[in-house]
């Protein structure tokens, strides 16, 4: 069985760059606290959008990150979960993708027509480099799993690439899906049975 | 599954490692409820895990206080301060020197562990922040194996020796400090001396008087380079400063020395470290430090005592014995030096090279700044930097105290490639050093004490003053601005020439968040002269006072004359009239902005302040030691758990031994670490006393020590081992009783 990573993130980009702008995710955030918008014990807003391509506005739960993320240049919903993951990587994923759709589309609401996240490529960082080298050979070994469990939750063939080769870097992976091959709605009918936190 | 402990078991130092297992096994303890949550604050401190806002579990939401339900609720990591709440994990960078490596561990650790972001203090570290407190050991375990420690990191203990970042490459320099700095930091870290302080205590190195350097005036020891013609010979040695700080009352330091070799620099240290421990103020943590202790001693009875006590100052041979590698401390470029050649210049060079490049005394070489906005940079920032230091300047690379890196040795017909590099990644900005490089504390986004938003308004500051830099005038576009979240000048507000601290006031029915204004404060000289507090503003005028104070200057002050001059002729007064229009506040409906802080839409409120734990804990020294043989006692018992007995015997044994030792340091502090020393002092000092006595079994519990210290076992097996750990749990438990009886209060 393939381990579970001690944190994993799953981010989808926006479509477009939005007219939104970084600051104004900042009251976005504390509202959700206000209002617990997101599932998770919701703790604080941080404010790192003056780094250049960095975590950007992050609304930090015990259990994950929720960021809006300007890492390499492109602004995204990226959901971090840190803690309490389950013990198989079907389980982990499934979790991360059901809490980063939630996130993403509850931000989308905020800014109709704006803010339009692309579900059709998501990024998926392992974020535990002592059992996720970012090696081809930890690539090639969880590869097939990965396409498998994600296809499930999309109900679609997924591609799956590596982010980079750097091996300093996060081991993280592309998972792509060709658009209109999938239906959020189906996807969030296979993670239905989700309920923790909620 | 292998573990960081197991897979980095052949790179980390033995002793580091043996502290980091220290750590892990208090952890365990406190967990377990059996271990005191002060003695573990301050054991956690001491390795610069610290506290962060909200870990007392409330938080306004801008509407009400909620309580944040942490999952281990039941559990706190010090007092009112709860295991599972994020805190900030500090890390020393001695003198800010990094390595390339070490960049890259330092930025894997951000990535896995605190959201990707490493922040630069005002003392050369880096901290990360929203650390869970159990991946604490792990990430300790990964900067040992490249030479990094935490250790007394927070707490009272000597924090991050700094020194001036351009040490080794400067034109006004004495000599390099770099060595010393290191020499220091090596000879103090750990040492028995500097364990029992009631509060923090800070060291600065500067190679000369003029420049701001290692700010050595504003430190509790500052040692400043000077030289001295001796019987024809040129001697190194320093002035030395003691009882400086800032703080919420500044104090200016004395000259303790004018001169000291560099044989005398460390017992010297030592004698200071020593007396400070012995009188220095341990209950009224409000007074503590080294500054008011030299307040009222005077600096002359307090040199006398240190004279004293340099007398009886035990021999060590580390006193000297660095001197011998001085030599070795070299630096290698990665490159030859060579001058610009007159390539094409990218676009915005120019000003960057006005303000950001430093022409090192070598020929061909400069030092740059990278400009890093409130001293922050990602993990992927931070790894493309070891890349590029790599190709240009190798292992070059220190921290600096206004928050930025510099990169030292770059050849100077490097510059333009360097630049587009950096640029490439975000690090090419201009005007370090200027208005625009303003220095701020954490303030109120982790800071437990932070009172305003010192972060949200230097961001907003800077946003707006990068906007209009090519429009000022010189003479405000080389001001320096500082910012603190509330009066303890974390952001060094004193010695800006304007500094802001963060306080509140009310209007009506609601609290508005305010900075106080500090002028006139003076950075170079060492931090030669502190500012004068003028009068608090709402933070929302602040850009406003921000601009007309800039441009009164500009339009009154006679020819050459600085901002200090100017605001000591301007006068307190006159400069109160002049902040008097934005001193009126507006109520709650008139405009609602000026009750939220700079980058936060809550309606502001104080109701999240907490106790905050840059004092530590006022915990006995015997407290912090017994503590150890405790920890050590515990791994014994992993160990037996784990089947290796003869680990169980040799953690159980050195239990005893720490404990004993922490009998005798009550008494005789340079005790030290020989065991048979250790042995022979208690023995003499409480078994022939009979002080260790239980009242029931007598000496038979001392006698567990003896006998396994006189004599290895034979033969180690499971029986053996159950039975040393638990003759040394009884040991432990005697110490403690006899302690108690002794000493009387053992947590204060």
């Amino acid at each position: 069985m393939i381990t579970v990573p001690n944190r994993l993130g799953v981010k989808f980009s926006l479509k477009q760059k939005p007219k939104l702008q970084p600051a104004d995710i900042l009251p976005i955030f504390q509202r959700w606290i206000q209002e617990h918008a997101v599932p998770g014990m919701l703790i604080d807003v941080i404010d790192y959008k003056h780094v250049v391509e960095g975590p950007g506005v992050i609304l930090v739960a015990d259990e994950a990150d929720y960021a809006y993320d300007l890492g390499e240049g492109q602004a995204g919903l990226n959901y971090i979960r840190k803690r309490d993951l389950p013990d198989n990587l079907s389980a982990a994923l499934r979790l991360s993708f059901h809490h980063a759709l939630h996130a993403a589309k509850a931000l989308e609401a905020e800014a109709p027509g704006d803010l339009i996240f692309d579900y059709s490529l998501a990024k998926i960082s392992f974020l535990d480099r002592m059992n996720y080298r970012n090696q081809p050979e930890v690539f090639d070994a969880v590869r097939a799993e990965i396409a498998e469990i994600v296809g499930e939750i999309y109900g679609a063939p997924v591609e799956v690439s590596r982010v980079n080769d750097d091996p300093r870097r996060l081991f993280a992976v592309r998972a792509t899906v060709s658009a209109g091959n999938f239906d959020l709605d189906d996807i969030a009918r296979r993670l239905s049975d989700i309920r923790e936190l909620a | 599954m292998t573990s960081w402990k197991e897979l980095l078991q052949d790179e980390i130092p033995a002793e580091m490692g043996n502290l980091i297992d220290i750590y892990e096994a208090q952890m365990e303890l406190r967990k377990q409820g059996k271990l005191d949550e002060k003695v573990f604050a301050e054991s956690r401190l001491r390795k610069g895990v610290y506290g962060q806002r909200y870990d007392n579990g409330q938080r306004h939401d801008g509407v009400q206080t909620r309580e944040l339900t942490f999952p281990s609720d039941d559990i706190v990591k010090g007092p009112d301060t709860l295991w599972d709440a994020p805190g900030m994990q500090r890390i020393k960078i001695p003198y800010g020197g990094l390595t390339a490596e070490q960049l890259e561990v330092l930025s894997e650790l951000a990535d896995e562990y605190s959201g990707g972001i490493l922040h630069i203090t005002t003392r050369q570290d880096i901290q990360l922040h929203y650390v869970h407190i159990d991946d604490t050991p792990d990430l300790m375990r990964r900067l040992a194996a490249v030479g990094i420690t935490t250790q007394e990191a927070c707490g009272n203990s000597v924090r991050n020796i700094t020194a001036c970042s351009l040490a080794g490459v400067c034109h006004d320099e004495v000599f390099d400090v770099s060595p010393y700095a290191d020499a220091m930091t090596q000879f103090l870290l750990g040492h028995d001396d500097v364990q029992d302080f009631g509060r923090k205590f800070k060291v600065a190195f500067s190679g000369c008087a003029g420049h701001a350097c290692g700010l050595v005036k504003m430190h509790d020891l500052g040692l400043l380079a000077q030289s001295r013609e001796i019987e024809g010979e040129t001697v190194r040695g320093f002035t030395v400063f003691v009882g400086g700080g800032l703080g919420t009352v500044p104090h200016q330091a004395k000259v303790l020395a004018e001169f000291v070799s560099e044989e005398e620099l460390l017992p010297l240290t030592q004698a200071v470290a020593r007396v400070f421990a012995r009188l220095g103020e341990k209950k009224n943590r409000n007074r503590a430090r080294l500054k008011f202790l030299v307040a009222k001693l005077g600096i002359d009875e307090f040199r006398g005592l240190v004279e004293e006590e340099l007398k009886i100052v035990p021999p060590d041979e580390r006193h000297t014995a660095y001197m011998d590698s001085l030599g070795d401390f070299v630096y290698e470029p990665a490159k030859a030096g060579m001058a610009l050649n007159g390539a094409a210049l990218p676009d915005g060079f120019a000003e960057w090279y006005r303000t950001n490049v430093y022409k090192q005394a070598q020929s061909g070489y400069s030092t740059i700044t990278l400009h890093t906005p409130l001293g922050d940079f990602t993990a992927e920032q931070g790894f493309q930097l070891a890349d590029i230091a790599r190709r240009y300047v190798g292992d070059n690379i220190r921290l600096t105290v206004e928050q930025n890196f510099v990169l030292r040795w770059v050849a100077d017909a490097d510059l333009p490639a360097i630049y587009r590099d950096l640029d490439a990644i975000g690090l090419a900005d201009s005007g370090a050093g200027t208005i625009v490089d303003i220095t701020s504390c954490p303030g109120t986004d982790t800071c437990k004490l932070g009172i305003a938003s010192s972060r949200g308004l230097t961001a907003e500051l800077r946003t707006r003053l990068v906007e209009k830099i090519n429009l000022l005038p010189d003479a405000v576009r080389d001001l320096k601005i500082k910012v603190s979240g509330c009066f303890n000048s974390c952001g060094q507000h004193h010695v800006a020439d304007i500094g802001f601290f963060g306080n509140s006031r009310r209007s009506g029915n609601h609290k508005m968040p305010h900075f106080q204004v500090v002028l006139g404060g003076q950075w170079q000289q060492n931090a030669g002269s502190y500012g004068l507090a003028c009068g608090a503003v709402p933070a929302k005028s602040v850009p406003d006072v921000l601009e007309a104070l800039t441009e009164r200057y500009v339009a009154e002050r006679a020819e050459d004359e600085n901002f200090q001059t100017w605001v000591k002729e301007l006068g307190r007064k006159e400069i109160k009239a002049m902040l008097q229009p934005f001193t009126k506040l507006p109520s709650f409906e008139e405009n609602p902005a000026f009750f939220s802080d700079w980058g936060d839409s809550r309606v502001y409120t104080i109701d999240d302040i907490g106790v905050g734990e840059c004092a530590g804990e006022v915990v006995s020294l015997f407290s912090m030691e017994i503590s150890r043989a405790e920890s050590t006692h515990f791994e014994a018992l992993l160990a037996l758990d784990e089947g290796d007995f003869a680990a169980a015997d040799q953690n159980a044994y050195k239990a005893m031994v720490l404990a004993a030792r922490a009998l005798v340091r009550t008494k005789y502090l340079d005790v030290g670490d020989d065991y048979n020393v250790i042995v022979q002092e208690f023995r003499s000092r409480f078994y022939d006393t009979e002080l260790i006595y239980d009242r029931f079994a007598k000496g038979k519990f001392a006698r567990y020590l003896f006998k396994r210290h006189a004599e290895a076992p034979a033969r180690i097996n499971e029986d053996y081992a159950h039975q040393i750990i638990d003759e040394t749990q009884l040991f432990i438990e005697n110490v403690h009783s006899a302690e108690q009886r002794i000493n009387g209060v053992i947590v204060g």
